[in-house]
């Protein structure tokens, strides 16, 4: 709670550049957004003058002269008027929704497209998630941040227009005087009392909203407070939902942690005696109470200050029921603004945290070069001397990796789970820069190339690849369109191919049934068939497989192992497995422990070195294939 | 073309579900219902105070009553309207506390059955869908679960003011108001019908915007983002998400559109009321019948009348929306299970070193709405203590036949039975009690690493603890720790929280299983991730576990089952071949071609070996 963190004061200059900033990039991405509101908001602050206005002509009317034709002449202006406003304040409404049903979709798309476009490092970076759902968070629990500028917006627009349309019916309040018959009346005519009335709205106008600002400020410091109890909930929630749960949840009876793991929310959040609840029946209540009776007290003098001009004689009753409804509204209005201006401002304390994510830099972007199209496919690529550590850690993923390709070459890379194989893969696809050293292309260091030009170079199937809930033949082309004969020729290398047969839409299935009940649950197997289809449609001169038959039973494994030199073909492969005996049909395999190379060679040359982590590894594998001497 | 299916009835009313909440907030928290009251009441009188205010001011003025007697209006109706608008800011201010406690109630029920129901129902479609909408109805402020009372409060607000007004009005010709009823049902009706159109249609809306939120999410997916790098996906998913967007904004216009002739229809009728009821009232003032302030106060009741009515109408059908999602709410709890999570008989209560017998009867099982069987005619004993291991290729039924075993499903024919019983009968949760088991997923629970071995948040053997980590070879890395056993785990909850890694974490399963300690045993081959090193770690820690008691082995790779007694191969949905490693070799079926294939690289001679010399 010490840490009312979000509630830090901002400076009302850099509240104004955060919440400017935020609505140009709400402009940006779509101006009919807010000049719709902009035009609904304006019509219907507006409407309420137009009855106040005839009404109070038509009750002067009636208690004056009671001239029939005025009197119809009045009404039927009114009538008019107000259906005509009615049908613009109606479309412009129909409008504004409209847009505005897209605002939620274009937060989103302002807050994650972000990640297609920064350097994999940031994405791959915990820091820069934790953000990102810090942003979530504050969307969620009060639609605090960009959200909110829209809706800050809105309301100050309301409340502007509400403030001109009731300055504009309340000049004559001061203008027109109290004959002099009146007597004593007559020294409401005085100007003081114009000061005294609008130093009273003032007053009511700033303490109104503060108070209720103040009240505020207790959720904002709640929010703190609740953080914890809503990662719970949140996981709470993965630990029901998620299939992968499911066998354990119920042979562990894991449902009996619901119900504390609610309550740690609800202590928090709502309980009779939690934090926020008491400042509810007490401070909080109590300033809600205050601001609402407020207003009452200005509505109080209002009331007296007008009606007594009108019993002095300055004007008919109708003007009465004009004045105190333009008044109280203006009072209201600027309330409003006040109000809506408050939130902004603490809103901007959000929004930091929303630049902060927005304004993460990109630095791998730079290089310039392009890379030479190679008919003969003869890029070198060479490591030397990389070392890296990952963001914030301290130990060295890779140190002093020395490594050259030889082109066409097979090369397998092997060693215990954490000894730097993923991240070295990583590294030379350039997700990530290395830490010391550097990795070149043709004897160019690679920062210097284009950044996709680079990328060009490299088909990878990554352990935890991705297929997206669309067509077949767009998942292997990766984009929207694809070459139908070349997309099945790929398939049918992967060993894809029987299946496709049997799928009655073929390349036009959708994968998983996110979108397409006709769409298939594709297994384990099969989807990392089709993640070795895309590599091979992109024909690039490096493929880099990182465990490419993990999922796959003996049988099929046996096929794609028996395939592969055919299905890499001319190209220079990288190879990563655990299945040690895939390491048999490469020309090199390089060991790693612990970040480091430590052994580099043939299969029939490693093994036989005595102590090397190579025979390790495959000792440890092949003993339960050994002779039959080996027992229990 | 508006959705052809027509939502089913409702299980629950309108009157059964208000009763619910009603019941639900007298025994959670009565303050709800007291504060719904009170805001109403408070509502219509300040309503009712605002009305006359006006109206007896001008008359002081009208009629020149003495100026002590303006002020003293004037500071009245002030005083009135100050306290009752206190009055009501304070209660609002405290509305929600209670209203949350509620909603958390209907939460934690939810969740309750979520998590406990039949796997069958878990995998069920129709059943996920029933859990989605429930958990729509209850996931926020606005939602059916909490905004329901925002609703009780403005229907019970309407109904009395409905009812002052009217009464007030009644001293006018009936006619009037019967004019006034009549316009405001008639644009309200016509309105509720226009403005229903994005509900009917809600299913063509629900395409665009279930894209537009998958592309969202997968922006975020880091996985996705090394593939998306490397193979330009970036203007595939850019456009996706554009189309979407596109089509969803027509389908906006579209109802916007549509929704201006409400506007539309709302402002003739207006007109027609208000035209009216200015002729009448101005005739009747004219005519000397009724003053100015009071031709004021009649012209406001008939604006405030027709707010009271409309008001009336679109709680009700606020309500009847509301009403729905509570139902769906109560469906999803009352969802039928087709095994006996509650009741149902005892199983015998099983230690381990007891004999316990499993046996697979003639069992066949199917998925629903499958064309075939997944196990067909599975006839199958293990002897009490035996360790056996099931082997078969991706697809042939081995985890289907794990899940019958373990009383997740039951079989779509033939028994399961536990020592000759058959467990059809069983208490599901008692006889899942007897197992230990070892998925290839598993769930942690946000807590520390002690916890998560016992899974007991309240008391634990500390000492048993210690005992089976140090057993699954985690001794060293808890040492490690500074809070040791005590660490928490799951980044998501704790921030402090440790990450353990893929072997890690499947020894911390092990030493779940082991504090556990029942009587059968399951493991379902979860090294796939894990190096050769760690993987063979893993295997010896199995044989260790599996002495003593029926264990059942899954695997992949047919060389970790050497240290099971008896080996199954599944194939197709039967038994292909059965006995022991040595056996199976002899016998020179498919399990040796497929432990052939296998074992082809790693025997010296390299691949072309045919396996004819191979030492077997």
């Amino acid at each position: 709670m010490a840490e009312a963190t979000q509630a830090n004061k901002v400076s009302l200059r850099e509240a104004l550049r955060l919440n400017g900033r935020a609505l140009g990039l709400l402009w940006k991405e779509r101006p009919q957004l807010i000049l719709s509101m902009a035009l609904s908001s304006a019509a219907g602050s507006l409407a309420p003058y137009i009855g106040i206005f005839f009404s109070a002509r038509i009750l002067n009317e009636l208690s004056g002269a009671r001239d029939a034709q005025t009197l119809a002449r009045l009404v039927f202006w009114a009538l008019i008027v107000a259906a005509l406003w009615a049908l613009t304040q109606g479309a412009a409404r129909r409008w504004c929704e409209c847009e505005r049903a897209s605002l939620h979709f274009l937060c989103g798309k302002i807050h994650n497209f972000p990640m297609l476009r920064m350097d994999f490092a940031r994405v791959d970076d915990s820091h820069t998630h934790d953000l990102r759902s810090q942003i979530a968070q504050n969307q969620n629990w009060g639609g605090w941040g960009l959200y909110q500028v829209y809706f800050s917006l809105e309301d100050s627009l309301k409340a502007l227009a509400q403030v001109a349309g009731a300055v504009a019916l309340s000049v004559s309040l001061f203008t027109l005087s109290v004959p002099e018959s009146a007597g004593a009346l007559t020294a409401l005519n005085h100007p003081a009392f114009i000061l005294l009335l609008i130093a009273a709205m003032l007053g009511t106008t700033a303490l109104a909203p503060l108070l209720s600002y103040r009240a505020d400020q207790y959720w904002l410091r709640s929010a703190e407070n609740v953080k914890e109890g809503n990662r719970f909930f949140g996981f709470a929630f993965s630990l029901v939902g998620l299939s992968k749960n499911w066998l354990d949840v119920r042979t562990y009876r894991q449902e009996r942690y619901i119900a504390p793991i609610l309550n740690i929310l609800i202590d928090k959040l709502c309980k009779p005696d939690s934090w926020i609840a008491r400042r509810g029946r007490g401070a909080m209540g109590l300033l809600m109470a205050a601001s609402a009776s407020i207003s009452h007290l200005f509505t109080a003098l209002v009331y007296g200050f007008v009606c007594l001009k009108a019993y002095g004689g300055a004007f008919g009753i109708g003007s009465v029921t004009q004045y105190i409804g333009a008044i109280t509204s203006l009072s209201g209005g600027l309330s409003a603004l006040l109000r809506a201006l408050g939130i902004a401002r603490n809103n901007a304390a959000f929004l930091r945290a929303t630049f902060e994510y927005l304004d993460l830099p990109s630095e791998m972007r730079q290089g310039t070069l392009t890379v030479e199209k190679r008919n003969d496919r003869k890029y070198e690529i060479e490591l030397r001397d990389v070392s890296f550590r990952y963001p914030g850690s301290e130990v060295w993923a890779l140190r002093h990796v020395n490594l050259s390709f030889r082109i066409g070459e097979r090369l397998a890379v092997v060693g215990e789970n954490g000894s730097g194989k993923t991240t070295f893969i990583k590294l030379l696809c350039r997700l990530y820069d290395p830490t010391e050293g550097e990795i070149r292309l043709n004897g160019i260091d690679i920062r210097k190339y284009r950044y996709d030009e680079y990328l060009s170079l490299f088909s990878v199937v990554f352990q935890d690849f991705q297929l997206l809930a669309f067509p077949l033949g767009q998942n292997v082309a990766a984009s929207a369109h694809f070459d139908a004969a070349r997309a099945t020729a790929c398939l049918e290398e992967a060993g894809f191919g029987e299946r496709l047969r049997a799928w009655k839409q073929g390349l036009n299935t959708a994968l998983h049934r996110d979108f397409d009940p006709e769409g298939v649950e594709v297994s384990g197997g099969e989807a990392q068939k089709i993640a070795l289809a895309r590599a091979l449609y992109k024909d690039a001169p490096f493929i880099v497989l990182d465990e490419p038959t993990a999922a796959l039973d003996p049988v099929a494994e046996a096929e794609v192992y028996t395939n592969f030199n055919k299905i890499v073909g001319d190209k220079t492969a990288v190879f990563i497995s655990h299945r040690l005996s895939s390491c048999r049909f490469c020309d090199e395999i390089a060991v790693f422990d612990q970040g480091r190379v430590v052994q580099k060679g043939a299969h029939d040359a490693l093994v036989r070195q005595e102590g090397g982590k190579y025979r390790e590894l495959w000792q440890a594998q092949a003993q339960y294939y050994a002779n039959e001497a080996s027992q229990d | 073309m508006e959705d052809a299916k027509q939502t089913a009835r409702p299980q629950y009313g309108m009157g059964q579900n208000v009763l619910y909440m009603l019941r639900t907030a007298w025994r959670t928290r009565k303050s709800v219902i007291a504060l719904c009251a009170a805001q109403a009441l408070l509502s219509v009188a300040s309503a009712a105070v605002g009305m006359f205010f006006a109206p007896a001011a001008l008359g002081a003025i009208e009629t020149g009553a003495p100026l002590a007697r303006l002020l003293g209006i004037i500071g009245a109706f002030s005083l009135a309207l100050l306290l009752l608008g206190a009055l009501a800011a304070y209660a609002s201010a405290n509305t929600e506390f209670g209203r949350i406690q509620v909603r958390m109630e209907l939460f934690s029920r939810t969740m309750h059955k979520s998590a406990t129901t039949a796997l069958a129902n878990a995998e069920n479609p129709a059943f996920q869908e029933k859990s989605a909408k429930a958990n729509a109805a209850m996931n926020s402020n606005a939602a059916a679960a909490e905004a329901i009372w925002d609703t009780l409060r403005q229907i019970l607000e309407n109904a009395l003011g409905f009812l002052l007004y009217l009464s007030l009005l009644t001293a006018l010709d009936p006619l009037l108001v019967a004019v006034t009823l009549a316009t405001s049902a008639a644009g309200f009706f016509s309105a509720h019908r226009i403005l229903g159109w994005g509900y009917r249609h809600r299913r063509e809306e629900e395409k665009p915007l279930k894209r537009m939120e998958y592309v969202l999410n997968q922006a975020k997916n880091t996985a996705l983002g090394k593939d998306l790098r490397i193979f330009s996906m970036r203007p595939w998913i850019e456009e996706v998400f554009s189309s979407a967007r596109r089509a969803y904004h027509s389908f906006h216009a579209r109802a916007g559109k549509r929704y201006f002739l409400a506007d539309a229809i709302d402002a003739l009728l207006a007109l027609a009321r208000n035209g009216i009821a200015y002729a009448y009232l101005i005739a009747k003032t004219l005519s000397g019948e009724l003053t100015v302030a009071e031709f004021l106060l009649y012209f406001s009741a008939i604006s405030g009348f027709t707010t009271w009515v409309t008001g009336i109408l679109s709680s009700f059908t606020t309500l009847h929306r509301q009403s729905l999602e509570l139902s769906t709410i109560r469906e999803f709890w009352a969802y039928p299970e087709p095994l006996p999570l509650e009741g149902g008989e005892t199983p015998p209560a099983l230690r381990p070193g007891d004999a316990c017998a499993l046996e697979l009867r003639d069992v066949s099982f199917r998925y629903p709405g499958a064309e075939k069987d997944v196990l067909s005619h599975i006839n199958l004993t293990i002897a009490p203590g035996e360790k056996l291991a099931i082997v078969g290729l991706n697809g042939a039924g081995k985890t289907t036949l794990v899940k019958l075993l373990c009383g997740f499903y039951d079989p779509t024919g033939g028994e399961v039975r536990l020592n000759g019983r058959n467990i059809r009968p069983y208490n599901r949760p008692a006889y899942q009690a007897l197992l230990g088991a070892v998925y290839q997923n598993f769930s942690l629970v946000p807590a520390s690493i002690a916890q998560n071995v016992a899974q007991d948040l309240e008391s634990f053997d500390r000492a048993r603890v210690q005992n089976c980590l140090e057993r699954a070879g985690l001794g060293n890395k808890i040492r490690s720790l500074p809070h040791g056993m005590d660490t928490h785990l799951v980044k998501e909850v704790y921030e402090d929280a440790e990450e353990l890694s893929g072997g890690e974490l499947q020894r911390l399963m092990l030493a779940r299983a082991l504090y556990k300690d029942a009587p059968i045993l399951v493991l379902d081959e979860p090294t796939a991730a894990l190096d050769p090193i760690a993987e063979s770690d893993i295997y010896q820690k199995y044989r260790e576990m599996t002495v003593g008691r029926t264990s059942i082995y899954i695997s992949h790779r047919l060389a970790s089952t050497r240290f099971c007694d008896r080996i199954l191969l599944l194939a197709d949905g039967k038994i292909a071949e059965e006995g022991t490693h040595e056996a199976l070799m002899a016998k020179g079926g498919e399990y040796a071609r497929l432990f052939e294939i296998q074992s082809r690289y790693y025997r010296e001679g390299g691949e072309d070996d045919g396996g004819s010399n191979a030492s077997e």
